[in-house]
């Protein structure tokens, strides 16, 4: 009961809250057509052992058309004996099938799909396919701007796979999930445009969560972060990720994101 | 035969009307992050036809220069702000006309596009006016409702077909 006061208590207190960029989260939005980005995503997870994490995820963004974008993502990490190690790689591909806009305002919705291969060991009754699981996920999106402020909430099926050649996944875990976001955001500074070398600070948080079909185990983190807009171009996200409450087993919930994007407009003509 | 006379003579004003696009004022809709403006004035400059833009960032609107003689496509525009994921709001556009006759549902065609006069008072225009394009896609959607109810007098306005304009002089 008190964890559904809390959120509330959150909900209410951050509606005041960042434009549609988030930083654990994608929008509904899409990335300019004809336009590529790159982006490297650092995570530094602490282990309950005291060891620390490192993550990093570089990413290849396409935006093809209007309606749809793709990413192509790898995962390494040193979590596993041995040190760095290229785990895995993903593919992510997001539909945008409805937009309507207004003066400074919009609602959109989009569908999206992950598929991601990687072979480190499955340690976690958690199912993350973005560094840590074989596996799918497919997921709607709707994403509401006004003004400064965006909100946005996914719901999408996850379904983890064997980690391949040398883990199987354990036939008594629970091996698909749901999952749930909600964001918010507002552009903080600046105040008054002059130009588009001004620099743009989006504050922002949101409530990741997971159930876990087969168990009803669940999880809900929250994760607040400050975003840098560089020359309309560059992007710097410095977030952390809580968790709030988990019945089931995580090894590393809890830590620091580090997340630089870039984008090349018009890449393609 | 009446209608051919009124073509034969819409025809002549079109090519007599010699009009030419020197510049749009476009607001944009769907945004408010200078990111998205900066794609969107991005796209907008991929335009063959396009000298300058002039982009506003607090009212998200961007003022279009196109080159001399060039034979600007205003359907470009509106193509171009929806790559960069966004809308057309508005778009004004500043025609220089030659003894141009504006008169409610006549049309004239520069550049293979056809403008037709709505809502606009009769009179021989010349020099840089501006005027409004009234179409589905380059006005917000609640103006695209009030502007449909005036279907009846302006039937060609329903049709919604490509590179037909309806203009109101402002």
């Amino acid at each position: 009961m008190n964890k559904i006061f809390l959120i509330a208590f959150l909900f209410i207190h951050l509606n005041a809250f960042s434009q549609e960029l988030f930083v654990f989260t994608e929008p509904a939005s899409n990335m300019p057509a004809k336009s590529i980005g790159i982006r490297d995503m650092n995570a530094l997870m602490y282990e309950k052992d005291g060891k620390l994490n490192y993550h990093n995820m570089p990413e290849l963004m396409w935006g093809i058309n209007k309606k749809w974008m793709v990413h192509a993502q790898g995962f390494i990490s040193n979590r596993q004996e041995g040190g760095f190690e290229v785990e895995g790689g993903s593919f992510y591909a997001k539909y945008r099938f409805f937009s309507e806009d207004d003066i400074q305002s919009h609602f959109r919705m989009a569908l999206y799909g992950r598929y991601s291969f990687n072979r480190a060991d499955i340690h976690q009754q958690e199912i993350e396919t973005m560094g840590h699981n074989s596996g799918y996920e497919a997921g709607f999106i709707a994403t509401k701007l006004i003004h400064k402020v965006a909100i946005s909430s996914s719901i999408s099926y996850e379904r983890a796979l064997d980690n391949k050649p040398n883990y199987t996944f354990p036939p008594t875990e629970s091996n698909s999930a749901m999952n749930y976001t909600f964001s918010v955001g507002k552009l903080m500074l600046p105040k008054v445009y002059t130009s588009y070398n001004q620099m743009n600070v989006n504050l922002m948080i949101e409530l990741l969560g997971q159930r876990l079909n087969d168990n009803k185990k669940s999880y809900l983190d929250i994760g607040p972060s400050v975003q840098f807009i560089i020359n309309s171009q560059a992007r710097i996200d410095i977030g952390y990720r809580q968790q709030l409450y988990s019945t089931m087993e995580r090894t590393a919930p809890n830590g620091m994101i580090f997340k630089l994007e870039y984008l090349f407009f018009n890449a393609f003509r | 035969m009446k209608k051919i006379v009124i073509l034969t003579v819409l025809f002549f004003v079109a090519v007599i009307g010699n009009a030419q696009i020197s510049k749009a004022e476009l607001t944009a809709t769907g945004l408010t992050c200078s990111m998205c403006s900066k794609a969107t004035y991005k796209q907008l400059m991929s335009i063959a036809e396009v000298e300058k833009v002039e982009p506003d960032l607090n009212n998200t609107a961007f003022i279009i220069y196109f080159k001399n003689g060039s034979a600007a496509n205003i359907s470009d525009i509106k193509s171009k702000v929806e790559d960069a994921g966004f809308s057309v709001g508005e778009l004004v556009v500043t025609f220089n006309f030659n003894n141009q006759q504006a008169e409610n549902n006549s049309s004239f065609t520069i550049n293979n596009s056809t403008y037709t006069f709505m809502d606009t008072k009769s009179a021989t225009l010349n020099g840089d006016k501006k005027v409004k394009i009234l179409d589905k896609g380059y006005i917000v959607e609640k103006e695209y409702k009030q502007i449909s109810k005036m279907i009846e007098k302006y039937p060609s306005y329903a049709t919604n077909s490509k590179n037909v304009y309806h203009i109101k002089v402002l």
